[in-house]
């Protein structure tokens, strides 16, 4: 079994990074050390047109509660000015189409009710939100001392990107019977450190099994109603969803969040492909070292 | 990963987009002309629904401790049934009538004078058609709104997959997989990936015809250093169309364009076999607002990939 390493004897320590960040501001510079020279001073030489800032998309993002409620009151407000109006001017309230204002009454109160059911149906989908649940654990970051930087750049790049975008807050990579990274929230053993995990005992289990065996990304959306949970004790156990993706058929890819249905479809899409990458560049690790062993 | 070097024209597909499931209460459209009629179904059929257990909302006060209880409403979603009809454009199209009607009636339909109270009545009218016409707009922007139109691949564009000569496999193979999946997972038409001496060209391009094949590599490098890509710091989004300096370069029909810098040393040291480079990643989409917030994000994330690069294979 390989022995895994804390992260910060082999590399430069890995800073933890606050989820909300939005992904521009992570990467801020640290200027490169060595600059392509095509232009000395940064940022002059593009001459394109900028974007003009969206103030409608702004302003209908910041108060959706407001807005999706606004065609209603507009509607609503409408249908009385028509029957006032028409109280008002003594003519008498009949809904026929004989007069013209009566014509022209039927079409507004027509426009208002659109605006009416638009209102509600803009508030019947609205998009539940749900409030996200601190993972209960000890942060770690363990990746497996033998591999070359190349294999653990893509890693750290995958666990940044998935830290950073998409609501996961833990990292498990097993790959042909060892734990190649374990990164990110873990559950406590006793004494305060992480649980290790245990990869054989994983691989053996119905878990892995069933989702290497069908090749397909396995999304448990809402943990605490599965029972294989029991398979993961090395996740914080409060994780909320758990992505466990097949990296081909020799490997897993364990991704815990903290929101009950966090990972959108898009998210999901997106981990798939990647993870298809990671499996690539692994396996030609793995054809690598059993040349290099065979030499 | 071979498919990704021996089939170079990628089906476009897009990903599914999620829709909830319409319901199917098209009577509720006619009754609006019985006020009395329509009021009582609506009344009768909201009550019905909250007795009913929804499978759509099922968190219950007390589970997550959710301070307000959100109102059952998805009873309301309704369609006409006709495939490929946006019923969020139906407000739009309601007004445009609507509104035409009201000017009919206004000018064809009185035979005398019209009075004040019709007058208020139509003003009201035209003003209340053209929030109507609006609606839809700004129903755009809301929280969880998915574009449900399919981008429309436009005329007169050509689908090309060309890259530097002068990289190693592994830098090729990292090309054709993002700009791969930039294509597939994203409503993107067309992507260039350009980092450090390395560029990558993919989807569908409207390079003029009498560039040769040998030679496009070289235009698109010209059409960069014309505007100044490389030295860009900041993304840049632009929703929709845009007239501009660059259309001759993007490809027809293009709406939203997303240009996102490759920036910023990566967390670890480099050993001789990597280099830090600089670079942008430009996507263009045939629809407008094609990028979600969260899209950004993974390009944004797929750039950090591109930070350093191998130099030895």
């Amino acid at each position: 079994m390989k022995r895994l390493m804390e992260a910060g004897s082999l590399l430069r320590p890995i800073s933890w990074m606050p989820r909300p960040l939005p992904i521009r501001r992570l990467f801020f510079p640290n200027f490169p050390r060595s600059v392509k020279a095509s232009s000395k001073f940064p940022g002059a030489g593009y001459r394109g047109p900028k974007p003009k800032r969206d103030w409608v998309a702004e302003w209908v993002s910041r108060n959706d509660d407001v807005v999706r409620s606004l065609p209603i009151y507009v509607g609503g407000f409408s249908l009385f000015v028509v029957l006032f109006n028409r109280a008002a001017s003594g003519i008498a309230p009949v809904a026929d189409a004989s007069s013209s204002q009566s014509r022209a009454d039927l079409l507004t109160l027509g426009l208002a009710v659109t605006n009416v059911l638009t209102g509600l149906v803009w508030l019947s989908i609205r998009p539940k939100s749900i409030s996200l649940v601190n993972p209960q654990g000890v942060e770690c970051q363990k990746i497996c001392s033998d591999l070359p930087d190349y294999v653990v750049s893509e890693l750290l790049w995958m666990w940044e990107s998935l830290s950073v975008v998409t609501c996961c807050r833990s990292l498990v990579i097993v790959y042909e019977g060892s734990c190649l990274l374990q990164i990110g929230v873990a559950a406590e053993s006793n004494g305060g450190n992480t649980m290790e995990v245990d990869a054989p005992k994983l691989i053996q289990g119905l878990l892995y099994q069933g989702v290497v065996k069908s090749g397909a990304q396995s999304y448990l959306a809402n943990l605490s109603l599965y029972p294989g949970k029991s398979e993961l004790p090395f996740l914080p156990s409060n994780t909320q969803a758990v992505i466990l993706q097949p990296l081909g058929d020799k490997g897993i890819a364990i991704i815990g969040g903290d929101t009950i249905r966090g990972f959108t479809t898009a998210d999901q899409a997106w981990i798939t492909l990647i993870a298809e990458k990671l499996d690539a560049t692994l396996s030609r690790f793995a054809t690598n070292l059993t040349v290099t062993m065979q030499d | 990963m071979d498919s990704l070097f021996l089939n170079p024209l990628i089906r476009l597909s897009l990903p599914p987009r999620f829709r909830a499931n319409p319901v199917k209460y098209s009577c509720l459209y006619v009754s609006f002309l019985h006020p009395s009629v329509f009021s009582n179904n609506i009344a009768r059929r909201t009550r019905r629904t909250r007795r009913r257990r929804n499978p759509t909302i099922s968190v219950r006060l007390g589970d997550t401790g959710e301070p307000k209880q959100q109102l059952n409403l998805s009873v309301l979603r309704f369609t006409l049934g006709i495939p490929g009809f946006d019923e969020s454009y139906l407000p739009r199209w309601i007004g445009y009538a609507f509104g035409s009607l009201l000017f009919l009636n206004h000018f064809v339909g009185s035979r005398s004078y019209t009075t004040a109270a019709q007058f208020r009545s139509e003003a009201l009218g035209v003003s209340l058609a053209a929030f109507s016409v609006a609606l839809p707009y700004f129903g755009k922007f809301l929280k969880g709104a998915t574009p449900v139109d399919q981008a429309a691949l436009p005329e007169g564009n050509k689908q090309i997959f060309i890259m530097s000569e002068s990289l190693s496999d592994i830098q090729k193979e990292d090309l054709a997989w993002a700009t791969y999946i930039l294509l597939r997972n994203t409503n993107t038409m067309s992507v260039l990936i350009s980092v450090g001496d390395a560029l990558c060209v993919r989807g569908y391009w409207g390079a003029p015809e009498d560039v040769s094949k040998a030679s496009e590599l070289d235009w698109f490098e010209r059409q960069i250093q014309q505007i100044g890509f490389s030295d860009l710091r900041d993304t840049l989004y632009f929703p929709q169309t845009s007239d501009s300096a660059f259309s001759e370069m993007l490809p027809r029909g293009t709406q939203s364009l997303l240009v996102q810098p490759v920036l910023g040393a990566p967390k670890l040291g480099l050993d001789d076999t990597q280099e830090i480079t600089g670079g942008f990643i430009l996507l263009a989409s045939s629809m407008s607002y094609a990028y979600s917030d969260r899209d950004r994000a993974w390009i944004g994330a797929i750039s950090n990939k591109f930070r350093i690069m191998r130099v030895n294979s």
